[in-house]
């Protein structure tokens, strides 16, 4: 995912969910992670994942165009959550030792 | 499917909620920050995702200038100039805006190589600098001249060969925009160049340089980059002939170089044919590099010489700008035109 993941993890997070547009994209994310991406970023990291084939853009009968997660942007989103865990596993575990955070 | 979940709730506060028919207008004017190919594409679901935020908040300078500088990256990626790689498309995109970047080069290079033309034909270098700065300024257009006319046989065969096939949609009016203005430019610059005012003096050492026929024709090429615009009393004295030239000119070379970039972004160029503009197009930067050398040895070295006759102005300063600006541009273009080796492009079919 590069150097956008940040909105890119957010996106696909919020796509695992179900297929949405771009307004129910902001929402959602808004709702579970506390950011709120702005259109033109949002839009920036769809074409992005899109053109990765991370995502697909589903028909619609009105102007608000859906997107949903494909097979690869799932395999991709579950790899880079792990690293993600695991660096925040490693994280907990040198905070709890040398700092006493648990 | 998740739905949107309805309308957003209109903006609380004293000022009158904005009419649908406003909000629509606002959003329409955010979208001209994204370039018509990404426009046809995303246009109108980004419109009504505008619509919704506009309608939950109806000011937020923050979503202006994410809009704008999101806008102007996808043009920046349109243009082939940022943005990941984008294939053999891509390629395409930097090859035209390098088309561009050396089509803008050419005009404010020539324009400064025909004006120190003009003082070699008139009396001997006074400077070292003045000599260095003609012969590598010389050498290096005549290197891009080359380097043109060799990147224009393929395109123009490609060009040809698609229009035999009938599968010229989208290529006649760059062609035909090409075609027009290099013969209003060929036949303008042929008969303007009568005119040169290098046609006197005395054969210097080293005067044969550059041939009279070819600095006349560059010099009525490109008679419209000059200062004489900032002094319309001196300008007014000119034969209305030669300043409808210097009006008609301009566009001949703007309409050359869009159509000629238009061509290479739009014409299906094999991964061989892509990868020889790419080769052809490193060495232009390369002599583009040495020319602007050259310029600035003659504008911050060389001097006035014999009777003012390599004396140099703001035009000229402005000039190094532009030749800095195109050449940054061009050196950005060919560094991200990455065509698809033919090895692969095979493999990938």
């Amino acid at each position: 995912m590069g150097r956008s993941a940040g909105p890119a993890t957010l996106i696909l997070s919020s796509l695992a969910d179900g297929a949405k547009h771009g307004y129910a994209l902001t929402k959602d994310i808004e709702a579970f992670a506390g950011v709120r991406l702005a259109p033109g970023t949002l839009y920036e990291a769809l074409s992005r994942l899109e053109g990765q084939g991370l995502i697909e853009a589903l028909a619609s009968d009105d102007r608000r165009r859906p997107y949903r997660l494909t097979a690869a942007g799932a395999e991709a989103l579950h790899a880079h959550l792990q690293a993600q865990r695991h660096v925040a596993d490693v994280g907990l575990r040198r905070l709890a030792g040398n700092w006493g955070v648990a | 499917m998740t739905a949107a979940g309805g309308a957003p709730p209109a903006a609380a506060g004293d000022a009158p909620a904005p009419t649908p028919g406003s909000l629509e207008r606002r959003a329409r004017r955010l979208l001209r920050w994204y370039p018509g190919s990404w426009r046809a594409r995303y246009g109108e679901e980004f419109a009504e995702l505008l619509l919704a935020e506009l309608a939950e908040q109806p000011r937020a300078w923050r979503r202006t200038v994410n809009v704008a500088h999101c806008g102007l990256t996808a043009r920046l990626a349109a243009a082939g100039l940022a943005g990941p790689p984008a294939g053999t498309a891509g390629a395409r995109a930097s090859l035209g805006t390098l088309t561009c970047s050396l089509a803008v080069f050419l005009t404010f290079g020539t324009a400064m190589w025909a004006q120190l033309a003009v003082g070699w034909q008139w009396a001997p270098p006074a400077t070292t600098a003045t000599a260095v700065a003609m012969l590598v300024m010389s050498g290096s257009l005549l290197f891009l001249a080359v380097l043109a006319l060799l990147a224009a046989v393929p395109v123009g065969w490609v060009a040809i060969m698609a229009g035999f096939r009938r599968q010229a949609r989208g290529l006649r009016t760059p062609a035909l925009l090409t075609g027009a203005a290099s013969l209003v430019l060929v036949i303008g610059g042929r008969h303007f160049g009568n005119g040169w005012p290098g046609t006197g003096g005395h054969w210097w050492p080293h005067q044969g340089l550059a041939p009279g026929g070819i600095a006349a024709f560059g010099w009525a090429s490109t008679l419209s980059v000059t200062s004489y615009w900032a002094h319309p009393a001196t300008l007014a004295s000119f034969p209305p002939a030669e300043l409808a030239w210097m009006v008609a000119s301009p566009v001949a070379l703007l309409s050359l170089a869009t159509g000629a970039a238009q061509l290479v972004r739009r014409l299906e160029l094999s991964p061989r044919v892509l990868a020889f503009e790419t080769r052809i197009g490193r060495a232009a930067a390369a002599g583009m590099t040495a020319f602007l050398a050259g310029a600035l040895c003659w504008v911050t070295q060389a001097g006035p010489g014999p009777h003012g006759l390599f004396r140099t102005g703001d035009i000229d300063a402005a000039g190094l700008a532009v030749l800095a600006a195109a050449l940054a541009t061009g050196w950005l273009a060919i560094s991200r035109a990455r065509p698809v080796p033919p090895a692969r492009a095979a493999g990938q079919q």
